[in-house]
């Protein structure tokens, strides 16, 4: 009877002090939610692997706690059918170890399954993607593109006048292939027009070049 | 052409550039010297309320830096002199303890002694007693009459023979009576043989117990003596002075540096695998929720430490330990030293989680790089690399942190053996700077209250020296001598200043007594205080 008034006691004054001291601004989350963009259309495909190679380090370095979303980039992409994957690593370290390594299994099979598709709508995808971060709690979000960021509309599907909303978002463009090196001008010009598009949405633009500077970008 | 003014005393150049020969926009020649005495003329007529001034202000701030002087004095003395105090008293109970503990040890040995004793004194009588026996057999042998009694039972048959073979026969039964004689003697002296150096033993072993309990006394002696002087010497200072504050402080720093850094590894082996226990994601005052957990867990194998050793009697940091009886003491050592056993445990299993979430981590980020295949493929090369070298520098790894990570609770816990001198020393030696700092303080107030009023002092003078000339015409118009200041008020100012000043002052106190002078009479009556308070500058 001792102790389960000394338990009760014990949890009560934990919880105040959880309380006060969350109330007092003293407990904050460290997580951050990603969600990944693949992009299936005809000139990137043949780079997803690669992509997904990069996204799975990415996956590793995140740390227990953090949201993980993969979606790909489609004719029409503001759809929940394109999300391949929707996960929240577990808060211990061995937990979500096994569940990134779940994560790893996942891209590689969308890697291996994903199809060309005929149009890109890059516009439909980030809009997708930050309607669902902002429904996230965590306070550090992220959207990683894996894309040549060419964009190409469908008639039917175009949102291109779409209302970007990317407050507190960094979009992190990776992988980002040159589908004319003959023009290098091109190619810039292309990610300064995508940058220009991110930050007047309100977002923060960010270009990974390489495979460890992504998981850099994202965790720190 | 060169234009000239009207009077002609300079050239019209000279005038244009007339601005630049002037001092605060007056131009040099008459009009400077216009103004400067009608300057001299308003300091004249305002002299007494300005000497006022002049003297209230340095005046009144150098009183207020000396009576800050003063109380600092006062205080820092009183501060070491507490302090003193209270390191004797320190003392004192050190001292007391001490004398417990030997008193304890005498009493102990004191126990022993009738044992001790009691077989050196049967092994001296049993001693005494076979040197005794010896010493009578010995006293009972005859050699003398043994010889004689031979040689006499021999002498018939040598006068009944007068044969040299009677003879030598006679010498044969006397040596052999000899021999018979001395037969007797050497097992006594074997018994003398060995009985002295036992004896000579037991002796040195009752000197040497004496020797202890004559040292343990005078221990005990020496440190009731100092007990007597931290009691009752009125030199508290000098009772303080022997009592070592500073260096066992040092050492105990030393050493709780040394444990801190045992602290640091402890955080740093059990900071990861904590994860396990609380979770990550979050922060608490900018700190990680595992690295906060593994701080508490820290300082809670500190505190255990702390009541284990405080329980045992190693120190005396909690108060209440003192009043509880034996039994209670005890129950609290068991409990803290159950707590540390835990702990111990606690972080044995934390290092070993530890090197389980590294290793899963390198074979996740090896799987994200596509390095290894994922791990149901590989259980065949699992059981392989078991068998490695490098698996089993590993697990050697593991076993090392295992042993560290139940060995640092306990070393923790012995910190908290310097903590007490630390924090007990501390207090001390913060209490004697403080007071050293006051006593530094109030060195310096006191200097700042003489230079304010030697600077008032000389600023007065200068005040007088500006207008000595209105000063002078005004003693001839009045027609008065030169008056000599009353000696308490010259105050061995022997400078010319000084000499001006103390004239004027004269004056003023001359023309309040005539009541010629209205405004020094209203002056007068303005305050005799402020007239004090000049006569102290004065004096200053």
């Amino acid at each position: 009877m001792t102790r389960a008034i000394a338990a009760g006691l014990a949890g009560l004054v934990s919880c105040i002090l959880a309380i006060s001291l969350s109330a007092c601004g003293l407990v904050t989350s460290t997580s951050r939610s990603v969600f990944v963009l693949f992009d299936a259309s005809g000139t990137y495909v043949k780079a997803i692997p690669d992509a997904t190679r990069w996204a799975s380090l990415l996956v590793a370095r995140l740390q227990p706690g953090d949201f993980i979303a993969v979606s790909q980039i489609s004719s029409c992409s503001f759809s929940d059918k394109e999300v391949v994957l929707q996960e929240r690593l577990p808060e211990t370290p061995s937990r979500s170890a096994e569940a990134q390594r779940a994560v790893f299994t996942k891209l590689r099979d969308f890697a291996g399954s994903v199809k060309s598709t005929k149009y890109t709508d890059i516009h439909g995808a980030l809009a997708q993607a930050a309607f669902e971060l902002r429904q996230r709690p965590e306070k550090a979000r992220y959207i990683v593109v894996f894309s040549d960021m060419m964009e190409d509309l469908a008639p039917r599907c175009d949102t291109s006048k779409v209302t970007l909303d990317l407050s507190g978002i960094t979009v992190v463009a990776s992988n980002v292939i040159k589908t004319n090196s003959a023009n290098p001008d091109k190619y810039f010009a292309l990610l300064k027009t995508w940058e220009a598009t991110v930050t007047a949405a309100g977002g923060k633009w960010m270009l990974a070049t390489s495979p460890d500077q992504l998981p850099d970008m994202v965790t720190k | 052409m060169d234009k000239t003014d009207p009077q002609g005393a300079a050239p019209a150049s000279d005038l244009a550039t007339g601005a630049a020969h002037s001092f605060l926009g007056i131009s040099y020649g008459w009009p400077l010297a216009l103004a400067i005495l009608g300057l001299v003329v308003l300091m004249w007529m305002a002299r007494a309320p300005v000497r006022r001034v002049l003297s209230q202000v340095f005046l009144i701030t150098g009183r207020m830096f000396g009576r800050w002087g003063l109380w600092l004095f006062e205080h820092g003395k009183a501060a070491r002199l507490n302090t003193a105090e209270k390191i004797a008293s320190q003392r004192a109970d050190e001292l007391a303890e001490r004398m417990i503990v030997l008193e304890d040890r005498i009493g102990r040995r004191a126990d022993k002694l009738p044992q001790e004793v009691g077989s050196l004194a049967t092994k001296l009588s049993t001693s005494a007693h076979s040197l005794e026996t010896s010493a009578n057999a010995l006293a009972t042998i005859n050699l003398n009459e043994a010889a004689e009694k031979a040689v006499r039972s021999a002498l018939p048959r040598v006068e009944e023979g007068r044969g040299v073979s009677k003879v030598n026969r006679a010498i044969a039964a006397t040596r052999q009576a000899m021999a018979d004689q001395i037969k007797l003697i050497r097992p006594e002296l074997g018994i003398v043989r060995t009985e002295a150096p036992r004896l000579r033993a037991s002796v040195d072993k009752l000197a040497s117990v004496e020797s202890r309990f004559t040292t343990a006394i005078d221990t005990v002696n020496k440190t009731f003596a100092d007990y007597e002087e931290c009691l009752h010497s009125e030199d508290r200072i000098k009772v303080a002075s022997k009592a070592s504050i500073l260096i066992p402080w040092l050492i105990a720093l030393v050493i709780t540096a040394i444990a801190l850094s045992g602290v640091f590894l402890n955080f740093f082996l059990i900071e990861r695998p904590m994860a396990e226990i609380v979770g990550e994601g979050a922060k608490i005052a900018g700190v990680g929720l595992p690295t906060f957990a593994a701080l508490i867990v820290i300082f809670l194998e500190f505190v255990a430490g702390v009541v284990l050793m405080d329980a045992a009697g190693f120190t005396k940091l909690i108060p209440s330990f003192h009043s509880m009886s034996d039994s209670s003491r005890r129950i609290m050592f068991w409990v803290a030293f159950v707590f540390l056993l835990s702990f111990s445990a606690l972080e044995a299993a934390l290092a070993f989680l530890r090197e389980n979430i590294i290793e899963t981590n390198q074979e996740t980020v090896q799987l994200a790089n596509g390095f290894i295949a994922p791990p149901d493929a590989t259980t065949g090369a699992g059981g392989a690399a078991a068998d490695s070298g490098i698996l089993k520098g590993q697990k050697l790894a593991t076993f090392a942190q295992l042993i560290l990570a139940v060995l640092i609770p306990w070393m923790l816990a012995t910190a908290a053996l310097p903590l007490e001198t630390i924090i007990r020393n501390s207090v001390f030696i913060v209490q004697i700077a403080a007071s050293y700092l006051m006593l530094a303080g109030a060195f310096i107030c006191k200097t700042i209250n003489v230079a304010l009023k030697s600077l008032g002092v000389f600023v007065l003078a200068i005040y007088d020296l500006i207008i000595f000339a209105p000063l002078w015409i005004e003693r001839r118009v009045k027609g008065g001598g030169f008056t000599p200041p009353p000696k308490s008020s010259v105050g061995g100012s022997s400078d010319t200043s000084g000499s001006k000043r103390d004239t004027q002052v004269a004056k003023d106190g001359k023309d309040g007594k005539d009541g010629k002078d209205g405004k020094d009479n209203k002056d007068k009556s303005g305050g005799a205080k402020g007239r004090d308070q000049e006569r102290e500058l004065q004096q200053a």
